[in-house]
């Protein structure tokens, strides 16, 4: 065996650390490398994990859509850089949302990621986004346990929220004990520790200890629904999503429970609604957008999302998948020449007040938005049922 | 009066069980006789409801017609989903449950995969027809009309099939080839025909449940999966191959299902099971099982 001296022993020091760097900065697209030729700007990559088979297609959809319309309004650029969007499936579940993103990550190399619909999914990707330190500006999935990241970022809200917010308006206006039920599952659960956390302060009385239903098995409210009945609650707070919160809504008014009903927005967001049909009328949801906002921002994206969709209402799934977008554009942008994951990140956290179709927003120190809530309520809005706005109720974040 | 304010307050659970009963029933039935006859485990079971139920909303149209137009589209889907399966299982008879549960499985999932393809992950309205969407009183509490006439219709078809399977010279054939098929073909009768007639038979009873029941239980992503696993525990409640055993695990399963979880709601994800195991530790062949070869 040779002997190495120290100047071999540098060179071979050296060759490794220029492999180590060659790949990373080739991922960054637009970076330059050091003075040569002044290319301005190059394109950036961004990549979109949503589902686009199983049960969130809906949702996944409608993430797609708002990114989509926010790049067709701009010129298909983010931060004057031509953007390059690679979709991945997220599926049903965390494996096959954990191998999008990972297809996303390694083999497309974007410079961010933007989506996500279930928690579950979010949960098993927080490693794998931290360590290979590629930004996550998420859509929709953040469950209240997710925290402490440093690159993980949503402009949707967090889980307990929609409850908080209609806590104390619910003390203040419900004459009388409301009845609590949601689905056995973490998402349920938050929603109802989050209500609690307002509505109890405020002096609101809960009719029973929260009642979790099965789930996702449970397909016949009906014992439940007389349960509510035979209790003497003045109102009721429900979570449900996707088909059982069809069959509630259509149960609800068949055993004509008729007590007022209030819920997160989700009981009666997008698809469902047309499930439910006109069962649905007179629902009242706590969400951080409704369609009819009246507001510039709102203006131009609802219609030019119904312009493109063919009259079908956005959702607040499309509208925080379309602020992904506003928020990489600005944070793009800020990050100027030396545009790394690294730097992309941590212009994310300067890109200050965003102009939403929501109303303006910002995030806060847990990377969540800072927005406000409001209140609507199911009624026809021309031809089509809709979530139309009824009040402002608080600002959460 | 302590028991008829109990009754006051569960007799809308009571009813609802009854639906819920009569609805497993239509599926457990031909679950249970394919079983017990060919067996042959059949995981596509709740497919043929979702299929039905399926059917239901495309044709609903508000009306009695669009109910009469998927009842009749119901009955040759079940002919026809029927008959497939049986070709399909037939040749895999003597390899074991193992492989047909495989196969039957792979046929669920492909259902599940084209139902989501083209409801785009939705649960569809199926609405009943424009006379019954109501409420009406039931001991002086909301019941939805629909249901009412489910249980009614639902009864009809669970007698007809009782009938037929205990009194008829048909149903005598079926129930010895049940008991004994190398008997029953011992005296000339060709046993692949009841075969085909019994798996036929029942996945028309499991699609005209779907058609039936969209307005109940509507077609949905999970709706299979959930009534095959209704129906499985109504047949090992019940006892294999045995329609009175199917009619009493199906009442039985929704009684629990839904009076159960009124009166212990906080036990509700454990009822349907822990029910199970109680039959299943004192009879552990089901229900009726035992009567039947008694007899």
């Amino acid at each position: 065996m040779s002997q190495m001296d120290r100047r071999q022993a540098l060179r071979l020091f050296a060759g490794l650390g220029a492999a180590a760097a060659v790949p990373s900065l080739a991922a960054c697209g637009g970076s330059s490398l050091g003075g040569g030729d002044a290319k301005p700007v190059g394109s950036v990559k961004i990549g979109l994990l949503a589902p686009q088979t199983g049960i969130y297609k809906v949702v996944g959809l409608d993430m797609i859509r708002g990114f989509e319309l926010y790049l067709k309004l701009n010129g298909n650029k983010l931060g004057g850089r031509e953007v390059e969007l690679f979709k991945a499936d997220e599926g049903d579940t965390a494996d096959s949302g954990k191998t999008g993103a990972e297809k996303l990550i390694k083999q497309d190399k974007v410079l961010a990621l933007t989506g996500v619909v279930s928690s579950a999914t979010i949960g098993a990707i927080k490693e794998l986004v931290e360590t290979s330190q590629i930004p996550l500006v998420g859509s929709n999935a953040s469950p209240t346990t997710l925290q402490g990241v440093k690159y993980i970022w949503r402009t949707s809200y967090v889980n307990d929220e929609p409850g908080k917010a209609l806590g104390k308006y619910l003390a203040d206006n419900i004459d009388g004990k409301v009845f609590c039920l949601a689905a056995n599952y973490q998402a349920g659960i938050d929603e109802i520790e989050g209500l609690k956390a307002t509505f109890l302060p405020a002096g609101g009385v809960m009719a029973n200890e929260p009642l979790y239903t099965p789930f996702p098995t449970l397909k016949n409210f009906g014992p439940h629904l007389n349960q509510i009945k035979s209790s003497d609650a003045k109102a009721v707070f429900c979570f449900y999503g996707g088909g059982m919160a069809v069959q509630f809504v259509k149960e609800y008014k068949q055993f004509q429970v008729g007590l007022p009903l209030y819920a997160p927005g989700f009981l009666t967001e997008g698809a469902v609604l047309k499930g439910q049909g006109d069962a649905a009328t007179g629902i009242f949801t706590s969400m951080n957008y409704a369609a009819d906002l009246d507001n510039a921002a709102n203006r131009k994206f609802a219609s030019e999302y119904q312009k493109q969709h063919e009259g079908e209402v956005p959702t607040t799934y499309a509208m925080a998948s379309y602020d992904a977008a506003a928020v990489l554009d600005k944070a793009v942008l800020l990050a100027g020449e030396d545009l790394t994951p690294q730097t992309l990140n941590a212009a994310l956290g300067r890109v200050g007040q965003i102009d939403s179709p929501r109303g303006t927003w910002q995030f806060n120190q847990n990377r969540t938005p800072q927005q406000k809530w409001y209140l609507r309520e199911v009624k026809m809005d021309g031809a089509v049922l809709a979530n139309t706005l009824v009040s402002e109720l608080t600002t959460l974040g | 009066m302590p028991v008829l304010g109990w009754l006051d307050a569960y007799i809308v659970s009571i009813v609802d069980g009854v639906a819920f009963g009569l609805l497993y029933f239509t599926l457990a039935v031909g679950l249970s006789l394919v079983f017990g006859m060919m067996d042959v485990l059949n995981l596509a079971h709740g497919t043929l409801y979702l299929g039905g139920a399926y059917v239901a909303y495309l044709l609903a149209d508000g009306g009695w017609t669009g109910l009469a137009a998927g009842l009749g589209a119901g009955v040759v889907l079940g002919l026809a989903g029927g008959a497939l399966l049986a070709a399909l299982t037939q040749p895999l008879a003597h390899r074991g449950h193992l492989d047909q549960a495989l196969l039957t499985l792979g046929i669920s999932i492909i259902g599940a995969d084209l139902f989501l393809f083209a409801a785009r992950g939705e649960t569809l309205p199926a609405e009943p027809p424009a006379g019954l969407r109501d409420s009406v009183e039931v001991a002086g509490h909301a019941y939805p009309a629909y249901r009412l006439v489910f249980i009614g219709i639902a009864a009809a078809l669970a007698l007809a099939v009782y009938l037929v399977f205990e009194r008829s010279s048909l149903g005598a054939l079926v129930r010895a080839t049940v008991a004994d098929r190398d008997m029953v073909r011992v005296l000339g009768v060709d046993t692949r025909k009841v075969l085909y007639g019994v798996f036929a038979a029942g996945a028309v009873l499991a699609v005209v449940g779907g058609v039936l029941g969209a307005p109940i239980l509507g077609p949905g992503p999970g709706v299979d999966g959930h009534v095959l696993v209704m129906s499985l525990v109504v047949v090992v409640v019940g006892g294999l191959g045995s329609v009175r055993g199917a009619l009493l695990g199906a009442l039985l399963v929704g009684q629990v299902d839904t009076l159960g979880r009124a009166v212990a709601p906080e036990y509700a994800a454990f009822l349907i099971f822990g029910g199970m195991f109680a039959v299943l530790a004192v009879r552990p062949r089901g229900l009726v099982s035992l009567a039947r070869t008694a007899s």
